[in-house]
């Protein structure tokens, strides 16, 4: 049966690969992909919390969860918008989205 | 659970500063595009910084209150803080009417995405739920990324946010799988639950716990830019526009540490009992000690003194950990709550006017591309010597050299981390701030003793505006040095219902 | 084995001989039959005109924009869910009018945006949006 520990490994391994991907990617664009993944992994920890309490506080612990979800998927989206807004504007002062090129800032 | 319109006067500073921004952002589409009756924006935006500011000194010495069941609360620490906050936003904004205005780059977004950034770090100083602590932090880092990005000249501004944008949402991200994992030990996301959970923390659930704690310390060691996570500070602090480099370090600085230490104890700070004797303590020392050896010793070979000042800001985070560190406890250490809100006051007003002078020269330096090497700074004591006075200040401010801000401020964190049995974190520090001397004395050697090497003056453009702000900044660096006691209400309040 | 899955057995195995088949037809055809290449056996038949020009064209900035102001004003209808959901509940609790309120409140700043992002000009497909 699947139970709350694999959500929560399968929430980590999203997490990691998130991480992973935002250090070795090369492209900005899947960069910000990467953050994405990172927060929809934390998404699935808090449901899996939600939907499998160990501590009820009230009554009104499964929905805290499924609230702070909300909460993080619309901020996500304006963090969406505005690093997209970044890329572009990165894009147009140098025509590339390679982070390696992205580098006259240095001593 | 009921909605009390009384709420939302706890909250007052971040509803003035959010209106601010509404009415500046919805007023400047509807203006000409090049039209001269820009003006005002300015002057708009410090209007409801000065109000912002006004009510937070006002509301001081009020009993603290629980806000939105729990959500967040108006306390001596929150209103201190935004007390910080509106005061830097103040002095930012008026910096900026004239390096803009100079760069033809005054619109009205700038000033609105100050606003809404100095709100979300006066609700980020007050929030008690990790949820709203999150959506805090997101307000006040979006707001700034944009603004970093805020010149379209040169490829410098938009690759400064764009590294700003992808480690600091990292940090978010990991600050928000902790908070999942608090919520999963607390089965809430409020911090007194977290308290509660960390107090009852079994086997089963300690791992849990400690995982949530290093995440979320994690989180915020990147926004406070201490040792491991302090990479993106000099690239950020140089790419973006000086007067938003001041904004950040000064109003970023403050409300993220508020923010750190309310975490840290009023949700771990029984975590003593099954971590040893002093919890995470330990762990904050050594953070402190290398964030503070580390930005010392890389400022010393920086040539721009703008990178220079990134890199002391670095270092000036790890004086911050010491406060940190010295009030580890379930109940908070007085005199380093006391220490930690003077020493972020009277560093905001000394980095806002460092940079004040930094956006000066820069401005004028902007239309030929050349960066602001330590060379432009020679001669500038005989062309602008109020200007060469005032950044010798400064910067002996930030060395903590006496009678200065900077001076105090140290004394009082040093000393709070010395009652706290923490000596040799307190030697470690002085002897690294005296370190820090050679840096900073070496921008007030260029400025008195080296000749100028160009003929054209360094500034240029209205300086009106910008000479009150630094006006300011001189004053409140001097009084804070001098008469520390006058701000005993500020730094006092803070500890009115801090900790549990 | 995880006694729920046991009805979809009988799925699994004909998924399992579907794919053996479609393999071996496909792997066979090519190994056996013979193989000759004219061109007018490589030219497209009955797909249109013939492609011009690189595959990978670059979108139009205009795209990202409209994209982003989509996602942004979109995902604000996750809290309009909800409290449709509720707004019986809140009735009954007699906290209609300000769920309402609440609500109107939010529109309002959403309008706002929409107010700005208008005026601004980013939602003008044809005019440059740059300046």
């Amino acid at each position: 049966m699947v139970g709350p520990l694999h959500y929560l490994v399968l929430a980590a391994a999203l997490f990691a690969l998130g991480a992973v991907g935002v250090v070795i990617r090369r492209n900005a664009i899947i960069v910000l992909m990467s953050i994405e993944l990172m927060l929809n992994a934390v998404n699935l920890t808090f449901l899996t919390f939600s939907r499998f309490p160990l501590v009820v506080k009230g009554n009104d612990a499964p929905i805290a969860g499924h609230a702070a979800v909300f909460y993080v998927i619309a901020v996500a989206a304006a963090e969406a918008a505005v690093g997209l807004a970044i890329v572009i504007a990165v894009f147009r002062s140098r025509l590339t989205v390679n982070v390696d090129e992205i580098d006259s800032l240095k001593n | 659970m009921n909605f009390n319109p009384n709420d939302l006067v706890g909250i007052l500073p971040a509803v003035i500063l959010t209106l601010g921004g509404c009415a500046l952002m919805t007023t400047e589409v509807f203006l000409r595009k090049d039209g001269p009756d820009r003006r005002y924006q300015p002057f708009l935006a410090a209007v409801f910084g000065l109000i912002a500011l006004y009510v937070s000194l006002s509301q001081l010495g009020d009993p603290s209150a629980t806000l939105f069941a729990g959500a967040a609360v108006a306390d001596g620490i929150g209103r201190s803080i935004s007390a910080v906050v509106s005061g830097t936003l103040v002095l930012s904004v008026l910096l900026a009417a004239g390096y803009l205005e100079t760069l033809s780059a005054s619109r009205g977004e700038f000033y609105a995405l100050a606003l809404f950034s100095a709100a979300g770090m006066c609700l980020l100083s007050q929030a008690t739920d990790l949820i709203v602590v999150f959506i805090a932090l997101e307000v006040m880092s979006l707001a700034v990324y944009s603004l970093t990005a805020w010149l379209r000249k040169g490829t410098k501004p938009a690759e400064a946010a764009f590294k700003y944008f992808v480690l600091g949402s990292f940090a978010s991200a990991i600050f928000l799988y902790g908070a999942a994992l608090a919520f999963g030990a607390a089965g809430s996301t409020r911090i007194a639950d977290l308290a509660l959970a960390v107090r009852n923390a079994n086997a089963g659930s300690s791992m849990l716990v400690y995982a949530a704690g290093a995440l979320l310390t994690v989180g915020f060691a990147f926004k406070v830019a201490a040792f491991p996570f302090h990479m993106w500070v000099p690239d950020v602090y140089d790419g973006a526009p000086a007067p938003v480099t001041g904004f950040m370090a000064a109003g970023v600085k403050a409300a993220a540490f508020a923010t750190l230490a309310r975490i840290l104890i009023g949700g771990f700070g029984d975590v003593g009992a099954s971590m040893g004797p002093h919890g995470w303590q330990s762990l904050i020392v050594l953070l402190a000690g290398a964030t503070m050896l580390v930005g010392n010793v890389l400022a010393v070979p920086q040539r721009s003194v703008k990178r220079m000042l990134a890199y002391s800001s670095i270092a000036h985070a790890g004086y911050l950990l010491v406060s940190i560190a010295a009030m580890a406890g379930s109940e908070p250490r007085q005199d380093a709550v006391f220490g930690l809100v003077f020493y972020l006051a009277s560093y905001a007003a000394t980095v806002i006017g460092a940079f004040g002078i930094v956006a000066l020269i820069e401005r004028k330096l902007a239309p030929t591309g050349a960066s602001d090497d330590l060379t432009t700074w020679g001669g500038l004591a005989q062309k602008h010597p109020l200007l060469a006075a005032a950044m010798s200040l400064f910067m002996l401010s930030l060395a903590g050299v006496p009678p200065t801000a900077g001076f105090m401020g140290k004394l009082g964190i040093f000393r709070a981390a010395i009652e706290a049995g923490l000596v040799p974190l307190a030697i470690f520090g002085v002897l690294t701030s005296a370190a820090g001397l050679y840096y900073y004395l070496r921008v007030v050697v260029y400025i008195y003793m080296v000749p100028s090497t160009k003929p054209e003056p360094v500034v240029g453009g209205r300086m009106l505006t910008a000479g009150v702000a630094l006006a300011a900044c001189a004053v409140l660096v001097i009084w804070m040095g001098v008469q520390p006691g006058a701000f005993a209400t500020l730094t006092q309040s803070s500890l009115a219902g801090f900790g549990k | 084995m995880d006694s729920y899955l046991t009805p979809y057995l009988p799925v699994l195995i004909l998924l399992v001989i579907a794919g053996v088949m479609c393999t071996a037809i496909s792997l066979l055809a090519g190994k056996l039959g013979p193989r000759r290449i004219t061109s007018v056996k490589e030219g497209a038949f009955e797909c249109g005109n013939p492609s011009t020009g690189d595959g990978h064209a670059r979108h139009s900035v205009r795209f990202y924009l409209v994209a982003l102001l989509f996602i942004v004003f979109d995902v604000e209808s996750v809290f309009v869910y909800p409290w449709g959901a509720m707004l019986h509940d809140f009735q009954a609790q007699h906290l209609g009018w300000f769920a309402f309120g609440e609500m109107m409140s939010f529109m309002a700043t959403l309008a706002l945006g929409l107010v700005y992002v208008w005026r601004k000009g980013a939602l003008n497909w044809s005019a440059d949006v740059n300046s």
